[in-house]
């Protein structure tokens, strides 16, 4: 679905990914950890093609087409969805018609007519139940006002809404009470399929209580460098970052 | 003499008044008469105010009034659409100033609307004309007194509390040549009364109209009046207002003040002048330019009295080439202890080659009041728009629903739903969002 080669990205001059590969298939869930300033987010905010963040070499493809090249909105009506770690509060556009244009623009660019008033209304209806939020915060404007916690549930409505294949969720756990976060968990579990991909980015192992990933990636320096299974997360949980930097500081030194 | 504009234009008004009145000039009252020969005499010494003068530096007036303008007699062809729907309200027509009685409804109770003639002949109104309004510096007021062909009175009588809002639809359709149209309302709200007036401007003009409006309002004591006026004037009408509000003790007045057509040129100048006590004004403007739009409003809430409050917000976008200014002063004068008065303009400017003057002036001559103004001029937000590409909504789209939702703020605040529908609508068509599913 997936497939991330050798990927730099710099913002602003500075390089900051600096050549990740990974591959994510349907049906997975990956864990990207990593320090503070690895690079965890510039990942997120490249793969969804944020203008600021500017590509200096590597390629993405998804679902086989050449993702960098696509401007921000089609990679969303591709498929591709980024829960924003800081969802912006947007005053006079309210939250449900936003979710109406937004499906109604991804239908038109796959050929669909837009879903009727009902039909929109029963899908937010069941979707909202599954992240538990009130229909008085639907009705509002996006975001404006909502708590922290709201935020992060409205992102996972969203997702729940718009149906994609691959969901990335940058640090949608941060700053939430164990309450959210069993919510969102709850929220991506249901979600989950054998026809789509979670991409997970996270700084702490919390959130892989809840949603078992099916490889943890840890990103340092933008690089991964170390890949493995839910227990690597575990270990990192344990030992702290300083030991993943330990270890490559003494392959460093080897491959000297 | 002062540096005004005295040109074609000037000198056929010049001309026209010293030369060539016409014959209902003669009928009218000594009074009326008298104040026109004052006006006449004060607007041939200053001419149009040209850009030297502190309140015109930014409106370039001669740009606007290069053709030859004249007194013409409009065929009434009224093809506008200058209904709203689903508004229950009372419908009064002026087509080219002029009051079109076979156009409009009877009214409730309470409330009277009066022809020229009608409004001349009521001996309640004798010298009022021109006494709300009494500015003896503005030309542009001059031109209107002097000039007015159409007078026109709303009136409220004490205790009356209507319902159902009033709408007057202002309707300028010259077809032959270009055209001056100056014409004056008087509104008095008497004391405990309440009611609403809508104003809309719409046009279908062939031919350059130039409009000289002069609206003076009198809100007595314990009246609540609520005013609203949507401007959907088209390419060729240029829109000179001058509003003078009188409000006497624990008077409420709102307005609204909403610019949503395409026309060449708007200068409003709306003034609020609190005589008495306890009163509250509520003042909300909205402008979305396009093209080589230039749109000037020039807002005064003068405090002469403790204990009134006074909440103004405008908000606008520019586009292509459009100009707006925003002058908005408060005075709190000496005596005008616990006054609240509160002031914003913000501004979204989505063009290099578009303008903003704004300038909040806020002059407190008490000591023991709350006041703040500011203003802002802002481009589009590149985060929200980046979310919203980033859930599969277009550029174009996205641009339009930050631009809308910026606008709907002042819009959502409209109390009458028929109203605020109406506006959307307007807006939508503005911003070519009317085929969007977006509500």
């Amino acid at each position: 679905m997936l497939n991330i080669n050798d990927l730099q990205a710099s913002v602003e001059g500075k390089e900051i990914l600096k050549g990740i590969s990974l591959r994510v298939n349907a049906g997975e869930i990956h864990a990207i950890m990593g320090p503070n300033g690895s690079g965890k987010s510039t990942l997120a905010s490249v793969l969804a093609g944020k203008e600021s963040y500017e590509v200096t070499g590597g390629n993405v493809l998804f679902e086989g087409k050449d993702l960098i090249e696509m401007a921000p909105e089609d990679r969303a009506r591709e498929g591709l969805f980024l829960a924003f770690q800081y969802p912006v509060e947007i005053p006079g556009v309210s939250n449900i018609n936003f979710l109406k244009t937004a499906i109604t623009e991804i239908r038109a660019y796959k050929g669909l007519p837009p879903l009727s008033s009902r039909e929109f209304m029963n899908l937010l209806k069941e979707k909202q139940e599954l992240v538990e939020l009130k229909t008085s915060l639907v009705n509002r404007s996006l975001n404006e006002g909502f708590s922290g916690g709201e935020k992060k549930r409205n992102e996972i409505l969203q997702l729940a809404m718009l149906d994609p294949k691959l969901a990335i969720l940058d640090e949608t756990d941060s700053g939430l009470d164990i309450d959210a976060l069993r919510i969102v968990a709850n929220g991506v579990n249901k979600l989950r399929t054998e026809n789509n991909a979670f991409m997970l980015i996270t700084h702490y192992q919390r959130l892989l209580d809840y949603i078992v990933p099916d490889f943890v990636h840890i990103l340092y320096d933008g690089k991964i460098i170390k890949s493995g299974t839910k227990e690597l997360a575990l270990e990192l949980e344990e030992k702290g970052y300083d030991w993943v930097k330990e270890e490559l500081s003494v392959q460093a030194s080897h491959s000297l | 003499m002062e540096k005004g504009i005295f040109n074609n234009f000037y000198k056929d008004l010049i001309n026209y008044f010293e030369n060539g009145l016409p014959a209902s000039r003669l009928t009218e009252p000594g009074w009326l008469s008298e104040k026109r020969e004052a006006a006449f005499n004060l607007f041939k010494e200053k001419g149009f105010p040209s850009r030297k003068n502190e309140e015109w530096r930014f409106t370039n007036l001669e740009r606007f009034l290069a053709d030859d303008f004249k007194f013409r007699v409009q065929n009434g062809a009224d093809k506008v659409s200058a209904e709203i729907e689903d508004f229950e309200a009372s419908r009064i027509r002026i087509v080219n100033g002029r009051f079109a009685a076979d156009l409009s409804d009877p009214l409730p109770d309470g409330m009277t609307f009066m022809d020229t003639s009608a409004a001349l002949s009521d001996p309640r109104f004798a010298g009022k004309f021109g006494s709300i309004a009494d500015d003896r510096e503005s030309s542009m007021l001059a031109l209107n007194t002097a000039f007015a062909r159409d007078y026109s009175i709303l009136h409220i009588a004490a205790n009356a509390i209507i319902k159902k809002p009033l709408h007057i639809s202002h309707i300028y359709t010259e077809q032959t040549g270009p055209s001056f149209i100056p014409y004056r309302t008087l509104v008095i709200a008497e004391k405990l009364s309440e009611a609403t007036l809508v104003e809309t401007f719409h046009s279908d003009a062939a031919a350059p109209v130039f409009v000289s409006f002069v609206s003076e309002q009198q809100i007595d004591e314990s009246a609540v009046f609520h005013s609203h006026m949507i401007n959907t004037l088209g390419e060729n009408v240029y829109f000179v207002q001058h509003r003078e509000v009188l409000q006497f003790r624990n008077s409420v007045l709102n307005n609204s003040n909403i610019t949503l057509g395409d026309t060449p040129l708007i200068r409003n100048d709306l003034n609020f002048r609190l005589q008495g006590t306890g009163t509250e004004t509520n003042l909300l403007g909205a402008y979305l330019l396009s093209g080589g739009q230039h749109v000037d409003n020039h807002t005064l809430v003068d405090h002469r009295m403790p204990n009134c409050n006074s909440n103004e917000l405008y908000k606008g976008i520019l586009q292509d080439k459009s100009h707006a200014v925003f002058n908005g002063k408060v005075f709190v004068r000496p005596d005008a202890q616990k006054t609240n008065a509160f002031q914003k303009n913000n501004n979204l400017l989505l063009s290099n080659q578009a303008t903003v003057n704004s300038k909040p002036q806020l002059e407190i001559f008490a000591d023991d009041v709350k006041c703040s103004h500011g203003s802002t001029v802002g481009q589009m937000n590149n985060d929200a728009l980046f979310y919203l590409k980033a859930r599969g909504i277009g550029e174009e789209t996205a641009r339009r629903l930050l631009m809308e939702a910026f606008v709907f703020d002042i819009i959502s605040r409209l109390e009458i739903p028929a109203l605020r529908e109406y506006t959307a609508g307007l807006l939508k068509r503005k911003l070519h969002t009317d085929n969007l599913v977006i509500a």
